[in-house]
């Protein structure tokens, strides 16, 4: 095989056994790689009737057939099975630099199961694969445990690892490789700590993978890197990072304030701007394995109450997050708010999120005193957000610990009230961008995505900015100037969610996919050797997005799931988008229709999935 | 040219609308803070079809022509799809993404007028009404 490697290792927690296995060709040719591949082995694989933190749940980091070139973008990997978060089907990606030392050590993917008897990590240099004691690391936060690794085995040996609020089994927890790139979303890191599994080191002793055209690929290779650094949003992230276009979300509406009560607040486009985060706090940026754009922040906040020393900085949505969203535009609180997440391994959007609605909840009197150890939830007191409820949230302590380490959507069903403002799809805490101002075709991929709200499922978030079009296909579609409108929404939607299976089965990093049509045809023919053309490949990505569809079909959910909740609907209050109405069931009966979905299922037609060489899926579910 | 009779008019079109910027000091402020020489190059429909804004410093100036020293930021386009982008009806993401604008040097600053380009477009309709150049809002 080129490309991939073929081989994946299942990993039994419980016993200790540890298999390598080859995988028929096909499943690749089918369903890609990273979150495709994943599914389609949970498919044949998964348990549908068990909790996602018992030892039987399966737990799968899958890479992309990328992992390991020298291209800028193309070394993320994908965490796949259900989401302790959800209850659902869920994945998640991470760049670093995991993904190609996994490779360069012959897989394409781990399978873990089982529940280990007492703290352990895996230790894998290429096919010598040993589960080791880790009782001395449980109960560390994810900085000291790296550190600790890097020095036992050496700095050039990768990390993968879990926080305490992960070992506590905080439904929102991360996994993080080398120290600084998280597998944020759906918490994976909690199925880690479910089966005692504390961290990976991974070393491989080459640094070498198969092309099925080595030489056309490599004279390609150079024309494709340049492109990816020289595109504009390339040079914007490098210098300011994520948050560089802040102030441009701002005024569109897009940026979500106190809950998403608000679409604007004028200051924080200063305050909180990629470029404020530039002059004040960065030392140095930095890059996943392999790529030129390095939009990744390091700084130090030198003084005040939220100084931290120098380590990895937070990304646009951290900063939002506990920013706007819990009613503070202090750069240095969201600084040190993002690396206290990562410390004790928690989701920023998730824990922001949910400290956003209680925080609402406590305003609206929902939430007393009584249930929240005597602590009051005021907007923008990032001092006890940071020194108070996140540390109780990673321990589960008090009743406040309790009821927001399951989210939010668990916590006002909890108190049995608050729902309509809870900000989710499908159970995930949505990311932060506002539909109402940054699109409404964003609102439908939030509510079809089958992990739940997601900007980085799809590339709507840039085809409604007017960034992604594919003439190849006739998709010219423009909307830059109206995202706030439903016209031609669907169709547009049809088109991302296949695109945004391509980018996440490839592993490929959306700030570098500047690919047309023939860049993926020439790296999914040149470095896998797929032998596709342009129908192959776009029925493999719907394939993808079809079965994520019927593994949550299986899980229960039907087509009152694919929503979005009041309080994301409701026309925004001020802002750019003031006023507007969305008309989202009139998008989502077209986009069903469109994708030939049963309108009650929310799953693709028999006849339809017969189409896409999924019988003995469709046996399953119809 | 489709919208504009020569180059002479399309600059003395441009430097008029950055002229009237100058006067908001909303945009002022919002230049100063990007901090750069920027030169429009407008030189594909005309050797002569150019223009460059120096916020440097605190500095305000606008001038026809390329700028004697070297820019942070050049912008090229087309005089016409200038007029439509300075008109906001042309989607600088989807332009650049097209490659209608081609950019190079530092954008980051840019950045940060975004935001203020409706606010430009308005400013930009009563600059073309009061040169009497009003046919030109028909697009
Ligand atoms: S653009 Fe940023 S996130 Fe993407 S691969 Fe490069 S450094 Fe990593």
């Amino acid at each position: 095989m080129k490309g991939n490697t073929g081989k994946v290792v299942n990993i039994d927690m419980t016993n200790g056994s540890v298999r390598i296995e080859t995988l028929p060709e096909e499943y690749y040719k089918q369903y890609i790689g990273g979150s495709g591949l994943a599914a389609k082995i949970f498919w044949e694989r998964g348990r549908f009737d068990i909790d996602p933190l018992a030892p039987e749940a399966m737990l799968i980091f899958m890479n992309g057939p990328f992992a390991g070139l020298k291209v800028s973008g193309a070394s993320r990997n994908s965490v796949a099975g259900c989401s302790p978060l959800t209850g659902h089907w869920g994945d998640s990606s991470s760049g670093g630099y995991f993904a190609p030392e996994l490779r360069y050590a012959g897989y394409d993917g781990l399978i873990i199961t089982g529940k280990a008897s007492k703290p352990s990590y895996l230790l894998i240099k290429d096919d010598a694969i040993q589960i080791l004691d880790a009782c001395e690391y449980w109960g560390k936060g994810t900085e000291e445990v790296t550190t600790a690794l890097k020095i036992k085995y050496g700095k050039d040996h990768r990390t993968l690892t879990i926080g305490p609020a992960a070992e506590n089994l905080v439904k929102y927890t991360i996994i993080l490789n080398d120290g600084h790139h998280a597998t944020g979303r759906a918490g994976f890191g909690a199925i880690m700590g479910s089966k005692n599994l504390k961290a990976i080191v991974i070393k491989a002793s080459k640094k070498d993978m198969a092309y099925a055209d080595k030489e056309h690929f490599e004279t390609y290779r150079k024309e494709l890197n340049s492109r990816i650094v020289e595109a504009l949003p390339a040079s914007v992230l490098h210098e300011d990072g994520t948050a560089a276009n802040l102030g441009g979300g701002v005024a569109s509406g897009d940026v979500p304030v106190k809950n998403w009560q608000s679409n604007f607040w004028e200051e924080s486009s200063d305050a909180l701007a990629g470029s404020t985060l530039s002059e004040l706090y960065l030392t140095k940026r930095t890059a996943c394995a392999f790529c030129g754009i390095a939009c990744k922040r390091v700084v130090e906040v030198k003084e005040g109450p939220f100084a931290i020393p120098e380590g990895p900085g937070p990304e646009y949505e951290t900063m939002v997050a506990f920013g706007t969203l819990i009613g503070s535009i202090d750069l240095a609180a969201t600084c040190k708010a993002g690396r206290v997440c990562n410390e004790l391994g928690m989701d920023t959007i998730s824990a922001g999120g949910t400290i956003a609605w209680a925080m609402e909840a406590f305003e609206k009197g929902d939430l007393t005193l009584a249930d929240t150890d005597g602590i009051a939830l005021k907007w923008g007191d990032l001092e006890t957000v940071i020194n108070v409820i996140l540390p109780k949230i990673a321990k589960r302590e008090g009743k406040l610990g309790q009821l927001l380490a399951d989210g939010s959507v668990a916590a006002a069903k909890k108190i049995g009230k608050g729902l309509e403002y809870t900000v989710h799809s499908k159970g995930l805490e949505a990311p932060m961008h506002d539909p109402r101002g940054g699109g409404h075709g964003l609102a439908l991929t939030y509510a079809m995505s089958p992990r739940g709200a997601c900007h980085v499922a799809d590339p709507m978030l840039f085809i409604e900015m007017g960034a992604r079009y594919y003439p190849e296909i006739g998709f010219d579609y423009i909307t830059g100037n109206d995202p706030q409108s439903d016209e031609n929404k669907p169709e547009a939607t049809v088109v991302a969610v296949t695109f945004g299976a391509l980018e996440n089965c490839a592993c490929w990093c959306q700030f570098a996919d500047v690919l047309t049509i023939p860049d993926w045809l020439n790296l999914f023919n040149d470095v896998a050797g797929y032998d596709w053309n342009t129908e192959k490949m776009l029925m493999a990505g719907r394939r993808v997005f079809y079965l994520k569809r019927l593994i949550n079909y299986r899980y229960g959910l039907t087509a009152k799931d694919d929503s979005l909740t009041p309080r994301m609907l409701e026309p925004a209050r001020d802002g750019a988008p003031e006023g507007i109405v969305m008309n989202f069931e009139g998008m989502k009966s077209r986009f069903y229709g469109l994708m030939g979905f049963d309108p009650i299922k929310a799953i693709p037609t028999k006849e339809k999935l017969l189409e896409y060489g999924m019988a003995e899926e469709a046996k399953k579910v119809w | 040219m489709k919208y504009w009779k020569d180059e002479a008019e399309a600059v003395k079109a441009f430097v008029s609308l950055w002229e009237a910027c100058g006067k908001d000091q909303e945009l002022i402020d919002g230049m100063k803070k990007v901090n750069q020489l920027i030169w429009f190059d407008y030189t594909e429909s005309g050797p002569n079809c150019s223009f460059n804004v120096d916020s440097r410093d605190g500095k305000f100036i606008v001038a026809g022509g390329k700028p004697a020293g070297e820019p942070n930021l050049i912008m090229s386009l087309t005089a016409d799809n200038a007029h439509l982008s300075w008109a906001n009806k042309l989607n600088p993401v989807m332009a650049i993404t097209r490659g209608q604008i081609k950019v190079k040097g530092s954008a980051t600053g840019l950045l940060k007028l975004a935001p203020k380009l409706k606010k430009v477009a308005l400013i930009y309709e009563q600059v073309l009404k009061d040169l009497g150049m009003e046919d030109k809002l028909k697009m």
